[in-house]
């Protein structure tokens, strides 16, 4: 993009290009509001050109944003796309007159979002508190007390940890329905669903963790005649930390997925899976949508905790500086 | 042929588990047992130590159970009702959806080591879309295919495909952008262009990356074709088995189900690591040098190659 003008002019093109075809997509769909009919050829065409618009101007404007670290402002081209894509959505099915049972367009996505709201706060109690974190908490507990035994004693090391990394590509729904009928339909068993998906990834990782220390550091503890325990202290714990949030980090999506896939096998009537589950079944999809969009900002949420933990405890790592 | 180190404790570890699993198994059962002949069922057994091993739905199976049912449910081997047909059929539609994921995986990895602007744009939404439980997309997605007369394995095969793009897309992109900056700037010199360079020099060098990347999407698209084998109405897979006998309530044909088909995801990730050693034999050298044991430091103070 070496053309004669400048920076300023380029950026400015490209946000007008932006301004175009939003307006384009958002006139479509404030004229379409209330029609049955589909749209004819050439209105399509205008949808089409208008989201080529919005692309063509996102493409642009991100160039401006390369190089800013402020996570908010470097986020507005990630925003835009996220627009875009739900406004050309919203004209699309509206162009095509997509029926709503089969597709919603995402206005009426989001108006039954604040309707059933208080339900699905209840589902996601129910999955999240309950089911999720409970599991997450425990499996990742005892994923790191296995780790920190599996370091300690080579015999351990040689006996377990094989089994652990075969465990690593069993898949887990097939456990569910198994753990389901052995423990109940209520929560507990979606929460023993998620310990076990948690735990590996934590026993992997925090070993690796715990036991890639700087021979030099070892050595040095050696010297100053520390004993065991304080090794574990002041060397292999820190050292690990980095490992065990990547472990926190991966087990967020996993403990959330566990228990999602745990409520597909038998609920008590209540959680976002069981909610995604029967909705779907019976042509639902504004609730299923609207669950999931719950779950996701649940699951971000909880992921940005995480990861701000990360930051907070281990700032002092190279990732970060 | 020299035997892994590991051997002899991973044996004892299996033994322990093996030793450990009865009495287990009798202190689970035999509530249950008790139970059942306190309602009256009509059980071939007096007490309640004898009948934990012959309960129809036992909290843990007994050995005797599970051999049984494995037996019941492996043959004969091409009934459309056994597990191997079905164990293809979802293999089959894993790897389908592997493929896909590695065509979109390496679309998006191009694109964001091509350009930074698609990579602000685009990358925390492909990070999102792994924080955002997918798999609960599955259902409504196998519905919303079947609508536009997509059925069959193919829908699964996109589910599949879905749930698996992200470790690929990252790990493509990690290899893409792995080179040497040396190596980059000889390819400059050499005149290479931008093809050249991704052809001669960026996939590659990516090669590595993607195969650590398959072994955890393997398991990943075989999690999706399982979820959504369940979640439609299908008449193969694994899925499909143990949706049908969830609902029947047979809890040993469950068992059996899930330790198949876990015995399938690890023989799909070893053909990922066969594929691998077969198709990037330097790693194999350069792996056994990473990981410093007592043999290989001793191969190299002598000079072998092990």
């Amino acid at each position: 993009m070496s053309l004669s003008y400048g920076p300023g002019a380029r950026y400015g093109s490209g946000w007008l290009l932006l301004g175009l075809g939003f307006g384009l997509l958002l006139w479509f769909i404030a004229a379409w509001w209330d029609m049955s009919e589909p749209a004819s050829g050439a209105q399509k065409l205008l949808i089409g050109l208008g989201f080529l618009l919005v692309v063509w101007g996102i493409a642009r404007v991100a160039q401006q944003f390369v190089n800013i670290t402020n996570p908010v402002i470097g986020f507005t081209p990630a925003a835009l796309t996220l627009l875009a894509v739900v406004v050309a959505a919203e004209a699309l099915l509206r162009a095509y007159q997509v029926p709503t049972g089969l597709i919603p367009t995402p206005s009426r996505v989001l108006s039954t979002l604040l309707e059933v709201r208080d339900v699905l706060l209840r589902d996601a109690y129910q999955t999240v508190v309950l089911e999720a974190m409970v599991g997450y908490l425990v499996g990742c507990s005892l994923g790191l007390l296995t780790a920190l035994l599996v370091s300690r004693y080579v015999f351990l090391e040689r006996g377990l940890l094989p089994y652990a990394t075969v465990f690593s590509s069993i898949p887990i729904v097939a456990l569910a329905p198994v753990l389901v009928k052995m423990i109940g339909m209520d929560w507990p068993s979606k929460a023993v669903i998620v310990a076990i998906t948690v735990f590996f990834p934590m026993v992997v990782n925090a070993f690796r963790g715990l036991t890639e220390v700087n021979p030099l550091s070892l050595d040095l503890m050696r010297s100053y005649a520390a004993s065991e325990v304080q090794q574990y202290r002041w060397l292999r714990l820190p050292n690990a930390l980095p490992f065990i949030f990547n472990a926190l980090k991966l087990g967020t999506t996993l403990a959330m997925i566990g228990a999602i896939v745990g409520e597909f096998f038998g609920a008590n009537g209540q959680g976002l899976g069981f909610r995604i589950q029967i909705e779907a079944g019976r042509f639902g999809f504004d609730i299923v949508w609207s669950a999931i969009i719950v779950a996701s900002i649940i699951g971000i949420a909880w992921y940005g905790l995480v990861a701000w933990l990360e930051r907070k405890f281990t700032g002092w790592h190279v990732s970060f500086r | 042929m020299r035997l892994s180190p590991n051997l002899v404790p991973m044996l004892v570890v299996a033994l322990v588990v093996v030793a450990l699993y009865w009495p287990i198994m009798y202190l689970a059962n035999i509530p249950a047992a008790q139970r059942a002949l306190d309602t009256g069922a009509a059980l071939p057994c007096k007490t309640a130590f004898e009948c934990a091993t012959q309960l129809r739905s036992p909290v843990l199976p007994s050995p005797q159970q599970l051999w049984n049912g494995f037996a019941n449910l492996m043959f004969p081997l091409n009934s459309p009702n056994a597990i191997p047909i079905n164990a293809a059929v979802t293999a089959f539609e894993t790897l389908v959806g592997l493929l896909l994921a590695t065509l979109v995986g390496f679309f998006f990895a191009i694109g964001m080591v091509a350009s930074r602007a698609f990579e602000r744009a685009l990358l925390p939404w492909i990070v999102a879309s792994q924080t955002v439980p997918i798999i609960a997309i599955a259902p409504m997605l196998v519905v919303l295919l079947g609508q536009y007369g997509v059925q069959g394995w193919l829908p699964k095969a996109i589910i599949a495909a879905y749930i698996a793009f992200f470790p690929i897309t990252i790990g493509v992109a990690k290899g893409l952008k792995s080179p040497d900056p040396l190596a980059l700037d000889l390819m400059k010199t050499y005149n290479a262009n931008n093809w050249q360079t991704y052809l001669k020099l960026r996939f590659p060098a990516s090669v590595p990356y993607l195969f650590t990347a398959f072994k955890v999407a393997m398991t990943a698209a075989l999690i999706g074709a399982i979820v959504a084998e369940i979640s439609t109405i299908s008449f193969q897979g694994i899925g499909k088995m143990l949706a049908e006998n969830s609902r029947a309530s047979d809890v040993v044909a469950m068992w059996v189900i899930m330790l198949s088909s876990a015995v399938l995801g690890i023989l799909l990730v070893a053909l990922v690591n066969g594929l691998e050693r077969l198709l990037t034999p330097w790693r194999r050298s350069s792996q056994v040098v990473a990981v410093p044991t007592k043999e290989t430091r001793l191969a190299a103070r002598e000079g072998v190659r092990s």
